[in-house]
């Protein structure tokens, strides 16, 4: 009877979910297997020619770029989000719910807004070239806007709230006597963080930069407002193939790219994480 | 010869609190030391400040005559065991024995042989390469053990060792660490709230309460003559019987006189004590007379509350299983007595 | 750590890091009350360009059009959200596959979602508008509101659902004077959630909206606003959005503490 108003209960959510994202998502993944129709439609004779596209070196140097800048926005956001949330978890405790809650709160203000807060801190006009204008050093800047540069700071800066929350959860749990174990066998303040702090919260540090790079390399509002009209990355490439050049099934074949990247980095960081703790641990 | 610790007037504050309030204690070579108190007493402070974890507000704390008040945890010859075990949960048993010894930069083979051996007398080495979480608690505190003794401290502090263990298992590991401390012949200083615990393992026991020292001395010191009426009710049963202090004794309220051998008092409120296992049925020295209210089987003993005209509390008093065959029933008249060097007297 | 050093340098990291997360955001809040509104020279206190917001008749309608897409797909979430996290909670045996298929939409890339409900409406050949926006925004609202509530379900103390049927009430009795207080504050913490997410959201409402003006919503106005160039009335904008998520975040978040009786 539990299980039957249980079935009941879940059954419209998870029809919703089937309908609206599990077939769409079918769909599209099963559309890149099918030709590009004359004027933009699609031509049902199956193909791999787009998912061999992909792998073309033009494209798939596009796709190694989009991994190299998620990959460096990744390891900028791991090393600044985990020394933040270790500096928030080193204050005393009736600081840290504020710290953390004033770290992650621009999390919660809209995407595209902290995004062109870039283009106003980095335009030809915008403050830092004020800042340096005032300085009188003005002449040094290079171009900031519309760069690589720019790209990565704004992917940084949108995600790395995000690695602060994964990093914090564990190193607040982790039992302060851990540490204090280490100091009292000996261990120096630096000995102690690598070999016991650093190792125990590494799956916490592992899922935020797992997905800021998940999150990095798809991404298209930042290249395409940060990066400027000739710059691509992956996410641009599949906007375009939808909205612009309208080959649809060579869009779908670079989203299913993307989701197998994204799983199987998912299901390593879980197989890592599992591994990495030896299992369960006490709570 | 000279205490291999000495703690001189040591104060620590948190806040407006006052946790250790001035403590000096002087503790011996191959000691087994008992700090024993209720939570709050300070006696998790004062070991958390003998390894290291705490800085003293006041006063000082020596290591073979050296100060090492202000010493760094890792550069004492000081090891503590977590109440938690605080074992690290990433690394196998022997992981965790060998860590102390890597920090000492110790040649591999000798940490391999130290190891073993280390694990060898706490009957872990079946069990070296599992993870902590696949040991049962037991194991664990032997782990927790093995981590600290292994680097062969100059003094080993225990942090309630036996707290997290059930109450068999307890009563064992009691008997096991006493039998591995004088195995390794390390000091050991051990924070209890279990003055059961205290009694049996330790052989100098000092009774901390808000902060400050209470008594100090042997088990049997500090049960058969405690300095306070604090530190006589904390450790064991105690009978109290409220009255008035007069030279030789005390008189209760009903008009009886309590005789007590022994200094106290001798005027003003005061309490007489006396421990239950001292009274028998029957007249003695001292004498009262009351009605059973109550009857407790304890196994090995019998307790019985007698209630008296003498005090609003139940008398409580303790028979052997041999006596206990000829108890009297609830609702029976009896007569207690005890003998006059079994009593104390403290101001009340 | 009483360690001076380790301690500076403490302070150091969070400053740098607050520095880094703030002043994007003090910068543009700042501009939006200057009167020039160009970040060239501060040359007075002025709302002139939020008042120049209330008279574009664009802004207004891109307003109106997220508000009612959030609302809508808000009230459908939270319905929806919070009978399957009861539903799943409520489930004996967890099924990997049910597990999977909630987590999905909270991890799967919007660009990915977004195309794939392109293509999926247009190939059956629904005429795409705001309802279909809200459809599409209903699927991840429904994940976060359930993520929610489930987390307030864990902590429940199912033996009270037993307590109550034993003092004599029915199941629905139980239901709607036990368990639903209970959850109430998560449910509507998670309402609030997902009515912020929708109205933020961009990338998936800008594919699924189809084509002219009658759908825009207010990201994908300032999206075109952004890619037109700078102009002040953004910094207007993005001010009162961000006030608007920080009331919104704010509710929430004491909701959810009330919830967790933290």
């Amino acid at each position: 009877m539990r299980d039957r108003g249980s079935a009941f209960l879940m059954a419209p959510a998870l029809a919703w979910l089937a309908g609206l994202m599990v077939v769409p998502c079918a769909l599209v993944l099963a559309l890149a297997f099918f030709r590009r129709g004359l004027y933009g439609g699609i031509d049902w004779t199956f193909t791999l020619e787009n998912l061999a596209l992909v792998f073309d070196p033009l494209y798939g140097g596009i796709l190694l770029n989009s991994a190299r800048i998620a990959g460096l926005v990744a390891l900028i956001a791991a090393v600044a989000g985990y020394a933040a949330a270790f500096a928030i978890v080193s204050r005393p405790r009736h600081w840290q719910p504020v710290l953390l809650f004033l770290a992650v709160l621009p999390f919660w203000s809209n995407y595209l807004i902290r995004t062109y807060a870039w283009i106003v801190l980095l335009n030809r006009e915008g403050l830092i070239v004020q800042a340096a204008r005032w300085l009188g050093r003005d002449g040094a800047l290079p171009q900031m806007l519309y760069t690589e540069g720019a790209v990565i700071a704004g992917l940084v800066y949108a995600y790395l709230p995000f690695v602060i929350l994964a990093c914090y959860a564990p190193l607040s749990r982790l039992p302060r006597d851990l540490a204090e174990a280490s100091r009292d066998l000996g261990g120096s303040g630096f000995t102690t963080f690598r070999r016991i702090t650093l190792p125990l919260t590494l799956p916490g540090l592992a899922v935020g930069a797992v997905f800021v790079f998940v999150l990095s390399v798809g991404n298209f509002v930042t290249p395409a407002l940060l990066g400027g009209g000739q710059f691509q990355m992956v996410g641009t490439l599949v906007y375009a193939q939808f909205l612009t050049a309208g080959d649809w099934p060579f869009g779908a074949a670079l989203a299913m790219v993307l989701m197998a990247v994204m799983m199987l980095l998912l299901v390593a960081q879980t197989w890592v994480a599992e591994r990495g703790t030896g299992g369960r641990r006490d709570a | 010869m000279r205490p291999v610790v000495e703690i001189e007037g040591v104060v620590r504050r948190f806040g407006s609190v006052t946790a250790v309030d001035g403590v000096s204690l002087a503790i011996a070579e191959g000691a087994f030391f008992a700090l024993l108190g209720a939570s709050g007493s300070g006696k998790t402070t004062l070991l958390r400040m003998l390894a290291g974890f705490e800085m003293p507000d006041a006063g000082r704390i020596l290591l073979d005559g050296a100060d090492i008040t202000r010493t760094p945890p890792n550069r004492r010859p000081v090891n503590l065991m977590f109440q938690s075990y605080a074992l690290f949960p990433h690394m196998t048993v022997a992981q965790n024995v060998a860590y102390g010894l890597e920090m000492e930069r110790r040649p591999r083979a000798e940490i391999r042989a130290r190891v073993a051996e280390m694990l060898e007398t706490v009957q872990l080495l079946p069990l070296a390469g599992r993870r902590p979480d696949q040991l049962s608690g037991g194991q664990r505190q032997r782990v927790a053990l093995a981590r600290a003794l292994v680097k062969r401290p100059r003094v080993l502090l225990l942090d309630e060792p036996l707290g997290a263990l059930d109450a068999k298992l307890r009563g064992q590991m009691q008997l096991e660490l006493k039998r591995l401390q004088h195995e390794v012949g390390i000091t050991f200083i051990v924070v209890t709230h279990d003055q059961d615990e205290a009694l049996v393992m330790a052989d100098r026991i000092a009774i901390l309460r808000a902060g400050r020292l209470e008594q100090v001395g042997t088990p049997r010191e500090v049960y058969e003559s405690p300095a306070t009426r604090y530190a006589a009710d904390f450790i064991g049963q105690m009978n109290f019987l409220p009255g008035h202090a007069l030279p030789g004794g005390l008189r209760l309220p009903d008009g009886g006189l309590v005789r007590v051998a022994g200094e106290g008092p001798v005027q003003g409120e005061a309490v007489a004590a006396v421990r239950p296992e001292r009274i028998r049925l029957g007249p003695g020295e001292n004498t009262l007379t009351g009605t059973v209210r109550a009857l407790a089987y304890h196994g090995l003993d019998l307790q019985l509350q007698v209630e008296t005209p003498a005090a609003a509390e139940p008398v409580t008093l303790r028979l052997t299983a041999g006596e206990a065959e000829t108890a009297p029933g609830i609702g029976e008249r009896v007569t207690l007595g005890w003998a006059a060097r079994d009593t104390r007297i403290f101001p009340a | 750590m009483p360690d001076s050093g380790a301690g500076r340098l403490v302070l150091l990291i969070l400053a740098a890091v607050f520095a880094f997360l703030y002043v994007p955001i003090a910068v543009l809040v700042g501009l939006s009350f200057n009167a020039s509104g160009l970040p060239t020279a501060w040359t007075g206190f002025s709302t002139r360009w939020y008042a120049a917001l209330l008279q574009n008749g664009e802004i207004l309608g891109a307003a109106r059009n997220t508000l009612i897409v959030a609302a809508a797909s808000t009230a459908i979430a939270t319905l929806l959200g919070t009978a399957l996290a009861v539903g799943v909670e409520l489930r004996r045996r967890r099924s990997r596959g049910i597990e999977a298929l909630i987590f999905a939409p909270m991890i799967i890339p919007d660009i990915v979602l977004a195309i794939a409900l392109l293509s999926f409406f247009s190939l059956l050949r629904i005429p795409m508008g705001l309802h279909t926006i809200v459809m599409a925004h209903v699927v991840f609202n429904l994940a976060f509101v359930c993520a929610v509530v489930r987390a307030r379900l864990k902590s429940f103390d199912w033996s009270i659902v037993e307590a109550s049927s034993d003092l004599g009430a029915s199941l629905v009795t139980t239901w709607v004077r036990v368990v639903l207080p209970v959850i109430a504050p998560a449910i509507v913490a998670g309402a609030l959630l997902a009515f912020t997410l929708s109205v933020d959201e961009f990338i998936i409402a800008f594919f699924t909206a189809g084509a002219g003006r009658a759908s825009i919503t207010l990201p994908m106005q300032v999206y075109a606003m952004i890619r037109f160039g700078v102009t002040p009335e953004i910094n207007a904008l993005a001010t009162l959005v961000m006030g608007a998520s920080l009331v919104a975040l704010a509710l929430a978040q004491r909701l959810n503490r009330r919830t967790l009786g933290a």
